[in-house]
C-alpha cells in the first residue's frame, strides 16, 4: 500500500518536473536559453560600444560591465567565437561583419522599444533605459520591423541616438559636447546620455531634452550657465559632457514660438504654431487629431477648482486638455500684431 | 441566416464573418460619425430602435445593428462606434476603419455636427478617402439655427461630390431625404466622386511611387491610394492585411463578384 | 507591372523605403492638409451670425466648472438626486410591500383551505413569492425614480462635466479623467461601469477602472443604504428634515466610495500596476435639451426593468432557498440556525451578525436581495403583514436583533466597499480575460471590507464612546 503511495508520488513529482512546455524542467530551459542569449546579446553590444570608441574590448572589460565571474564571461566568449560573431585576437576582441550587424540589431530593438515607451506609453527618460534593457532580447526581427513601421521609421531614440537601420548601417551623430560649444550661439540638443543615472537625472532636471534649444549664456571653469525653454540653469561641466549639441538646421523646422497653450490666461486667444518635437507617437496623433494643427485658432474657455485640466475652444467644440498635453502645445499670440511679441 | 437566397453571396458571407447578420437584405449601410452628433438619434429614427444616446463621449461601446425598408429593398443599417478619425490607432477606430475597408458597405452614412462642421468634416474627408459610397448627413440642424450657423448643404455636396442632407433626427426632419439618398447610393444610381485632399507634394509622389504596386498584388483593390497612404504611415493593420493575403482576397471579391471560400472567410474574421 | 510579380513582401519593402524618403512631419502633414481642406470647405458652407447660444452654454459651463462653486454645484446636484429618490421611494414602497403581503396571506390562506401540503404553501408563498415580494418593494421605487433622474443628467451632457472637474484628482492618483464617466455608470450597475470602461485606451488606467468600479454603490446597493439611512439616520433628525438627513448620509457613503476608488487607485499605480499617467483628452459636448419621453423610456424599459428582472431571477430562489433553511432540521436545529451559527463569531468580530454575513452570502449572484434575504431571515415564520413601515423594521431590529449603531454604519460600509456581484465578476473577466485580474477584482474590496469593517468595530469597542 505505501509502496504503491510512494510510486504515485513519484509519478507525479516526475510528471510536473517533465510536462513539455509547462513542467518545472521545461521552465528552467527556457530561463537558461533567454539568460545565454542576452548574456550573448548584451557582450556583443559591449565589444561594439568599445569599437565605436575605436577601442577594443577585452575579457576583463566585459566582465566588468556585464558583472560576470571570468569563466561565465568566457564561455558567452566562446559561444560567440562559435558562432561567428568575434574574433579574438591579442589585443582584444572584434566583431566580425557578421557579429557587427547583429550587434546592431540588438540596438536597434533596443532603440526602437525606447522610442515606443516614451511615444506611445508616456513612460518618463530616466525609466526608458532599464525597461528597454530588457525587452531586447526578446524581440523577434519581424516584431522590430513591424515596431519601427508604426513608429513611422524614427530616426533617433528618445535620448536622440540614430537607431540602426534594418540593412545594419547606422548614420554617425555629428554633435559635439556642450562644453566645446561657443558661448551666445544658439544650438540643438542632439544626443543626451542616459548613463550613469544621477548625471542624466541632473540633465533632465535642467529642462533639457532632445531636440530643444540650447544655448551658453555663461562658461566658468567647472560650470555652464545654460538658456533652455524660457528658463536659466547652471550644471557642471562634467554634467555638460554628457549633453551632445549640433547646429541648427532650416529642415529641422522647429516651430519658432516659445509661448505655450499652457501659458495663455482664461479667456485668452491665441494661434497654434506646432508641436513640441518631444510630443511623439500616440499623444501627438491624438492632439492633431482634435484639430491642433499651425494656424488653427484656440481660445482657453474653462477653468476648474484644481486649475488642471483646462478646455480649450478649438475648430467649434470644447476640448479639455490636462497641462501636460497643453505644455506640448507651442503658441503664437493671437492676432498677430496686437498681442505682445514672443520672447525673442 | 435563414435566408437560403443569400446565403451564398459574398456580401453576406463577409457580412457575417464580420459579425452583421444580413439574412433577408438588399444593402448594407454603415452609420459613421463624431461622437456627439446625434448619430445614434439618427440610427434609432430609421430603424425604430431605441439605443440609449447620453451626451457624453464613447457612449456608443458596443457596436448596433437594426434594420429599415425603403422601395421595397431591405437595408441593414450598422452603427459604427463615434471617432473623430481614422488615422489613431484607437480601438474604436480600428473597428470603424476595418468595416469600412473589409466590410465595404453599400453605402456609408457620416454624420455630422452642423455646428461644429469644420471639425467634423475632418472624419468625412478620411472615410471618403476610403470609400466612394457615402452620404453627408448633417444633423443637429435645430441646434445650429439656434445658435445663428448656416449650412448650405447644397454647396457642401457640390464640393464634396456626394450627397448631404441636413436633418434634425430629434423630430424625424429631413430623414425621408437621407433615405433616398442612401438608396441612391448604395443602388449605384447615384453616381459619386468624392473630393480627395491632395497631400503634400513629396508624400504624392511617394503614393504615386507605392500605388502601381499595390495594384500589381490585387488589381482592382478599392481604395489602393488610402492603403498606400496607410502602409506609408506604418499602420500596423493594414500591414497585417497585406502580408496576410486579405489585402489580395479583399480585390479578388470586388472583381469576380463570387461566392467566398472559406479561407477568405477566415481572412475577414481576422479584421475583426 | 505585372500582376503576378508583386509580392507583398515586396509592396511593404518598397513602402518602408520611400517612407524613410519623407521627413519626419509626414503624419504632421497629412492632418494638417486634411483639416486645411475641411476648413475651406465648412468656410464656403457655414454662415454664422453672431455667436448667441455658445455664449450662453458658456457662460452655464463657467458656472459649473468654476473655481469655487464646480465642486459645490456637483455635490449639490448628487444631493439632490439621492434626496428625491429617498423622498418619493418611501411611501410607494410601503405600499407595494402592504399590497405583496396582502396577496401573500390570503394566497396562503387559500393554499391551506384546498388542503395543500404545509411544505408547498411555505416553499411557494412565503418562500419564492416574499422573495420577490421584498425586491420589488424595496428595489422599484427607489430605481424608478433614480434612472430617470440621473438619466436626464446625462443627457444633458452633464457627465463629463464632473470627468472634467475631478480629472486632478484622478491624475494624482495615477488614473484617467473619463474613470469618473465609468463610475457614474456604474451607479446604476456596476458591470454596465465595467463595460463602459473601454472609453479609457491606456490599458493600465482602464483595468484601474475596472478594479475600483465596485466602491461605487450600484443600484442593487442603494436600497440597502437608503434603508439604513431612513432607518438609522433620518430617525435621529425631525421630521421636517428627515430625508434630508438620509441624503446627506447616503452621499457621505458615496464621497467615502470616491475617497476607496482614488486612494485604492493610487495605491495599485504605486504597485501592481505601476505607470505614468496616459495623454487625457475629453470632448465637452455642448449641452443638449433632454427628451423626456425617450428618458423615461430608456430610463425604465432599459435600465430599471432590465435591474429589476435580474434581480428577481436571483430573488425568486434565493427566497424558497431561505424557507428551506429555516424549516429543514438537522439534530434539533434548523439549517438556518446552524449557518448563523457558524458565521456569527466571525460577523460579531466586524461588527455585523452572523444573519448579515449569510444574507451577503446567499447575495453573492446580485446585490439586489441583501435586505430581503436579510429581513426574511430576522423575521422567520413571522407574517410580513405586520412589518412593513421602516419604524416597524426598526423595532424588529434594534429591540429583537441587537443592532446598534455600529451594525448600521458598519453594514453600510460593507455594502459599500465588499466584493462585486456575480455578473460584475464574471463582466470584469470578459472585459479582461484573465483570472489573475478578475480573481484581484472580487477579492480586494472583499479583504478591504473585512479589515475596514474590523477596524471600525474594534475601534468603537476599544473607545470610550
Amino acid at each position: 500500500m505505501s509502496a504503491l503511495g510512494i510510486l504515485v508520488a513519484g509519478a507525479l513529482l516526475v510528471a510536473s518536473l517533465a510536462v513539455p512546455k509547462f513542467g518545472l524542467l521545461a521552465k528552467w530551459k527556457r530561463h537558461r536559453a533567454y539568460r545565454a542569449k542576452s548574456r550573448s546579446e548584451d557582450a556583443l553590444k559591449h565589444i561594439l560600444a568599445w569599437q565605436h570608441r575605436s577601442k577594443l574590448a577585452s575579457l576583463e572589460s566585459l566582465a566588468g560591465t556585464m558583472g560576470l565571474r571570468p569563466a561565465a564571461v568566457l564561455r558567452v566568449v566562446a559561444s560567440l567565437q562559435t558562432a561567428g560573431w568575434v574574433e579574438s585576437s591579442a589585443g582584444g576582441i572584434a566583431l566580425t561583419a557578421s557579429g557587427e550587424r547583429r550587434a546592431l540589431q540588438v540596438v536597434r530593438a533596443h532603440r526602437l522599444w525606447e522610442r515606443h515607451l516614451s511615444d506611445d506609453a508616456n513612460m518618463p527618460m530616466a525609466k526608458l533605459h532599464q525597461a528597454a534593457e530588457r525587452a531586447e532580447h526578446s524581440l523577434s526581427r519581424e516584431q522590430v520591423a513591424e515596431l519601427d513601421a508604426h513608429l513611422g521609421h524614427p530616426q533617433h531614440d528618445p535620448h536622440g541616438d540614430p537607431i540602426p537601420r534594418p540593412d545594419g548601417t547606422i548614420s554617425a551623430l555629428h554633435a559635439v559636447s556642450l562644453n566645446e560649444w561657443p558661448v551666445g550661439r544658439p544650438a540643438l540638443i542632439a544626443h543626451l546620455e542616459d548613463e550613469p543615472e544621477a548625471v542624466f537625472r541632473q540633465i533632465l532636471l535642467a529642462n533639457l531634452r532632445p531636440m530643444r534649444v540650447v544655448k551658453v549664456a555663461e562658461s566658468g571653469p567647472n560650470h555652464l550657465v545654460i538658456e533652455v525653454d524660457g528658463g536659466q540653469h547652471r550644471i557642471e561641466r562634467s554634467t555638460a559632457a554628457n549633453i551632445h549639441v549640433r547646429e541648427i538646421r532650416p529642415q529641422d523646422a522647429l516651430p519658432s514660438a516659445r509661448t505655450r497653450l499652457s501659458d495663455l490666461a482664461q479667456g485668452a486667444c491665441g494661434e497654434v504654431a506646432g508641436l513640441s518635437p518631444d510630443c511623439q507617437g500616440l499623444s501627438r496623433r491624438r492632439l492633431l487629431d482634435l484639430g491642433l494643427t499651425p494656424g488653427t485658432r484656440v481660445e482657453v474657455a474653462l477653468d476648474n477648482t484644481f486649475g488642471d485640466p483646462r478646455a480649450f475652444r478649438v475648430r467649434g467644440t470644447t476640448v479639455a486638455l490636462r497641462r501636460q498635453q497643453a505644455d506640448q502645445v507651442l503658441m503664437r499670440p493671437f492676432p498677430p500684431f496686437s498681442g505682445k511679441e514672443a520672447a525673442p | 441566416m435563414n435566408s437560403e437566397a443569400c446565403d451564398s453571396c459574398p456580401a453576406h458571407v463577409q457580412m457575417a464573418k464580420m459579425g452583421v447578420d444580413i439574412a433577408n437584405c438588399d444593402h448594407v449601410v454603415a452609420l459613421a460619425g463624431n461622437p456627439n452628433t446625434g448619430k445614434s438619434s439618427v440610427f434609432n429614427a430609421l430603424t425604430g430602435l431605441r439605443q440609449h444616446v447620453g451626451n457624453w463621449t464613447g457612449k456608443t461601446v458596443t457596436r448596433a445593428e437594426g434594420a429599415f425598408g425603403y422601395g421595397g429593398k431591405h437595408y441593414k443599417l450598422v452603427d459604427l462606434p463615434g471617432t473623430y478619425s481614422l488615422l489613431s490607432a484607437s480601438q474604436d477606430e480600428e473597428i470603424s476603419r476595418n468595416f469600412l475597408l473589409f466590410g465595404q458597405p453599400d453605402c456609408t452614412v457620416v454624420v455630422v455636427d452642423a455646428t461644429a462642421l469644420e471639425r467634423n468634416l475632418n472624419l468625412v474627408l478620411q472615410v471618403l478617402e476610403i470609400t466612394d459610397r457615402a452620404v453627408v448627413c448633417v444633423n443637429l440642424m435645430d441646434e445650429a439655427k439656434r445658435k445663428g450657423i448656416k449650412v448650405d448643404v447644397r454647396s457642401l455636396s457640390r464640393d464634396l461630390g456626394v450627397p448631404a442632407v441636413s436633418t434634425v433626427a430629434r423630430t424625424k426632419e429631413g430623414l425621408s431625404d437621407l433615405v433616398a439618398s442612401v438608396a441612391g447610393v448604395a443602388s449605384g444610381v447615384t453616381k459619386t466622386s468624392p473630393s480627395r485632399v491632395a497631400p503634400p507634394a513629396e508624400v504624392q509622389e511617394a503614393i504615386d511611387g507605392l500605388v502601381p504596386l499595390i495594384q500589381g498584388m490585387a488589381p482592382g483593390l478599392p481604395s489602393a491610394r488610402w492603403v498606400a497612404l496607410r502602409l506609408l504611415d506604418g499602420d500596423h493593420k493594414v500591414r497585417e492585411a497585406l502580408l496576410s493575403g486579405e489585402l489580395a482576397e479583399l480585390a479578388d471579391r470586388q472583381r469576380q463578384a463570387a461566392p467566398l471560400d472559406a479561407s477568405r472567410i477566415k481572412a475577414i474574421a481576422g479584421a475583426q | 507591372m505585372t500582376p503576378v510579380s508583386v509580392t507583398p513582401q515586396a509592396v511593404l519593402d518598397r513602402s518602408d523605403e520611400l517612407r524613410r524618403g519623407l521627413d519626419g512631419s509626414f503624419r504632421d502633414s497629412m492632418v494638417t492638409s486634411l483639416y486645411q481642406r475641411a476648413g475651406e470647405l465648412a468656410g464656403r458652407s457655414v454662415r454664422e451670425q453672431g455667436a448667441g447660444k455658445w455664449d450662453f452654454d458658456q457662460r452655464i459651463d463657467r458656472i459649473l466648472t468654476s473655481r469655487w462653486l464646480g465642486l459645490p454645484v456637483m455635490l449639490l446636484l448628487l444631493g439632490a438626486v439621492f434626496w428625491v429618490t429617498i423622498l418619493g421611494a418611501n411611501v410607494p414602497s410601503q405600499m407595494l410591500a402592504n399590497a405583496f403581503f396582502a396577496v401573500e396571506a390570503a394566497a396562503a390562506a387559500w393554499f391551506e383551505s384546498m388542503g395543500a401540503p404545509w411544505w408547498l404553501t411555505g416553499l411557494v408563498w412565503h418562500g419564492t413569492f416574499r422573495g420577490l415580494a421584498w425586491v420589488v418593494s424595496v428595489m422599484l421605487p427607489p430605481m424608478a425614480i433614480f434612472f430617470p433622474v440621473f438619466t436626464i443628467l446625462e443627457d444633458l451632457g452633464y457627465l463629463p462635466r464632473v470627468a472634467f472637474n475631478l480629472d486632478w484628482l484622478f491624475r494624482k492618483a495615477g488614473a484617467h479623467g473619463k474613470q469618473a464617466l465609468t463610475m457614474a455608470m456604474g451607479f446604476g450597475c456596476n458591470a454596465a461601469g465595467v463595460t463602459s470602461t473601454r472609453i479609457i485606451d491606456s490599458p493600465r488606467e482602464r483595468l484601474l477602472a475596472i478594479l475600483t468600479n465596485n466602491f461605487v454603490p450600484c443600484n442593487g446597493r442603494f436600497p440597502t443604504l437608503i434603508m439604513l439611512a431612513v432607518i438609522f439616520v433620518a430617525a435621529a433628525f425631525p421630521p421636517a428634515v428627515a430625508a434630508f438627513a438620509a441624503a446627506a448620509a447616503v452621499m457621505a457613503v458615496v464621497l467615502l466610495g470616491v475617497c476607496f476608488t482614488l486612494g485604492v487607485s493610487w495605491a495599485l499605480s504605486r504597485s501592481v500596476l505601476s505607470g505614468e499617467a496616459s495623454a487625457f483628452t475629453l470632448e465637452m459636448p455642448p449641452y443638449r435639451r433632454p427628451s423626456i419621453l425617450r428618458i423615461l423610456y430608456t430610463s425604465l424599459i432599459d435600465r430599471t426593468i432590465f435591474v429589476l428582472g435580474r434581480a428577481m431571477l436571483t430573488a425568486a430562489p434565493a427566497g424558497a432557498l431561505i424557507w428551506i433553511l429555516a424549516n429543514v432540521q438537522a439534530g434539533g436545529t434548523t439549517l438556518a440556525e446552524r449557518s448563523i451559527a457558524l458565521l456569527e463569531p466571525l460577523g460579531t468580530a466586524i461588527g455585523l451578525d452572523g444573519v448579515i454575513l449569510l444574507a451577503y452570502v446567499i447575495a453573492i449572484p446580485a446585490n439586489e436581495i441583501v435586505v430581503p434575504t436579510m429581513l426574511m431571515c430576522y423575521l422567520g415564520g413571522a407574517m410580513m403583514m405586520d412589518i412593513t413601515t421602516y419604524e416597524q423594521i426598526r423595532e424588529v431590529l434594534v429591540g429583537q436583533h441587537g443592532w446598534t449603531l455600529l451594525t448600521a454604519v458598519n453594514l453600510m460600509l460593507f455594502s459599500l466597499l465588499h466584493n462585486p456581484c456575480a455578473t460584475t465578476i464574471l463582466t470584469i473577466w470578459k472585459e479582461t480575460r484573465s483570472a489573475r485580474w478578475t480573481a484581484l477584482g472580487a477579492l480586494m474590496p472583499l479583504g478591504l471590507a473585512f479589515l475596514v469593517c474590523f477596524a471600525t468595530a474594534q475601534a468603537v469597542r476599544l473607545l470610550p464612546l
